[in-house]
């Protein structure tokens, strides 16, 4: 009898009050302290980038089996066109591709006068950006910033702060780089924004995204010659976003009496949801080399020649 | 008794991983169950000596890592949930299917609560109603998983 009572009592598990360790409510607020820290740390300091970084590379496998569903159904969409439909489609984009050339030739004439003419009057001749190929993944996974994700990472010399357009129009900036992957964050995300000229008076002014599919331009006056149905290009200010870059068309315009400011809100030109392709462009190299170390001795080189091209216009005045 | 061993209990964390990376587009985000927190909260209520508030913290982290979120929100939140849902853990195994569903459904709605907070300390908008709607997919997968894997361990009536 009190053998079996011992049996069972062995056969159980023993007593939670020994096993359970620190009780639950201590337990919540260790890991609770323990995320905070976390958060503080991601959110003001960079250390954690690289265990993102390494976490994301570590995951990439994972990602590409989660992906492929969704690439063997349009494989299979592709393989499955029809005839009729690829040769009009052949047909429309040649005659798009012929356009495009007769567009391109007076393009090269213009950009070679342009040259001249900057060349003449000492301006900067602009940089032709690079530009790399890229295709999104998916779009971002955190429902509230506007992100992609796009199949281009540092294997493939993708730096952040790269700007990132389609066939419309810019779309966005890199902001994280992983691996194999990088994610781009798209202009109407609340974190960005972009220098913008207005195309018509080439006002300039800065777009801000709105976090809901729009951009604000704020600051400007209620009386500012901007109209509905205006497009704003990229001014090419910051050096990031190569200048003339479609951005976006104005959409609607509030004038509001009790604010000096009237509310801007334009809509995006590029289509980020209807299709894939999208270019990341080259961070400009002499601003890239510039930027992050600036040279003592090169500052008086600027300022002398700043001077010497002065000087001769000074004399020219006071000759006059 | 049923025998949940640790290997499954991770196991079937990864395999939710990979459904949180299926790429869901534009307003499917909507309709996308919260694949990580109901197995965490599956494992949580079934099997608390395998899976405890550490378990639950661990798996926020990942998903903060994989959805590029600032690091420790969704542990946090994952936290905070699994503390609620162990601290009356013990008088679950009494309730029958549907008053597990409206508790499971608390639980869901404290989670992403916790995560609306942290996301407007941090200086988001408020996204509106269609934010809890995931609530609704993540508790459609809760049942699923219950009809799959079976309930929660009763106390055997004779």
């Amino acid at each position: 009898m009190l053998k079996g009572v011992h049996q069972k009592l062995e056969a159980q598990q023993t007593p939670a009050f020994f096993v359970r360790g620190p009780s639950l409510f201590s337990r919540m607020v260790l890991f609770c302290a323990l995320s905070i820290s976390i958060m503080a740390i991601d959110a003001r300091l960079n250390y954690l980038s690289q265990v993102r970084q390494a976490f994301i590379a570590a995951l990439h496998p994972l990602e590409i089996v989660a992906n492929a569903p969704g690439e063997w159904y349009r494989d299979i969409k592709k393989y499955f066109s029809v005839h009729n439909q690829l040769v009009q489609e052949n047909y429309a984009l040649k005659q798009q591709a012929f356009e495009h050339q007769v567009m391109l030739q007076r393009l090269s004439t213009i950009q070679a006068e342009n040259e001249h003419l900057r060349s003449l009057l000492n301006g900067n001749i602009p940089i032709q950006p690079k530009a790399v190929l890229g295709e999104i993944s998916h779009m971002g996974r955190d429902p509230f910033t506007h992100t992609v994700v796009v199949n281009r990472g540092s294997q493939h010399n993708i730096k952040a702060g790269q700007a990132v357009v389609d066939s419309k129009g810019v779309i966005g900036q890199v902001t994280r780089v992983y691996p194999f992957t990088s994610e781009v964050t798209l202009i109407t995300d609340k974190e960005l924004s972009i220098p913008i000229q207005i195309e018509r008076n080439q006002l300039r002014a800065i777009a801000f995204g709105e976090g809901n599919n729009t951009l604000d331009i704020p600051y400007l006056p209620t009386n500012v010659d901007i109209k509905v149905g205006d497009k704003l290009v990229t001014s090419g200010i910051d050096g990031v976003y190569p200048a003339g870059l479609a951005v976006a068309t104005v959409t609607k315009i509030q004038q509001n009496p009790e604010s000096p400011f009237a509310k801007i809100v334009s809509t995006p030109i590029a289509e980020v949801t209807n299709h894939l392709q999208l270019l990341l462009l080259r961070l400009p190299d002499a601003k890239e080399s510039v930027a992050p170390q600036p040279q003592p001795e090169a500052i008086p080189d600027h300022k002398k020649d700043f001077v010497s091209t002065k000087k001769p216009k000074a004399k020219t005045n006071a000759s006059h | 008794m049923r025998h949940t061993s640790l290997v499954s209990v991770y196991l079937s964390l990864l395999l939710a991983l990979l459904c949180q990376l299926f790429p869901w587009v534009g307003q499917g985000i909507i309709f996308r169950p919260d694949f990580m927190l109901v197995v965490i909260l599956y494992w949580l209520l079934r099997a608390p000596s395998l899976c405890n508030v550490g378990t639950a913290w661990f798996a926020g982290l990942l998903v903060d890592l994989a959805t590029g979120s600032l690091l420790g929100q969704h542990a946090l939140s994952f936290t905070v949930t699994a503390f609620v849902a162990l601290s009356y853990q013990r008088r679950l195994v009494l309730f029958n299917t549907w008053q597990l569903a409206g508790y499971v459904f608390v639980l869901l709605v404290i989670e992403r609560v916790v995560i609306l907070l942290l996301k407007l300390f941090e200086g988001n908008d408020n996204p509106g109603w269609h934010y809890f709607w995931p609530i609704l997919a993540s508790l459609l997968l809760w049942q699923f998983m219950i009809l799959m894997f079976g309930g929660l361990t009763r106390p055997k009536t004779k």
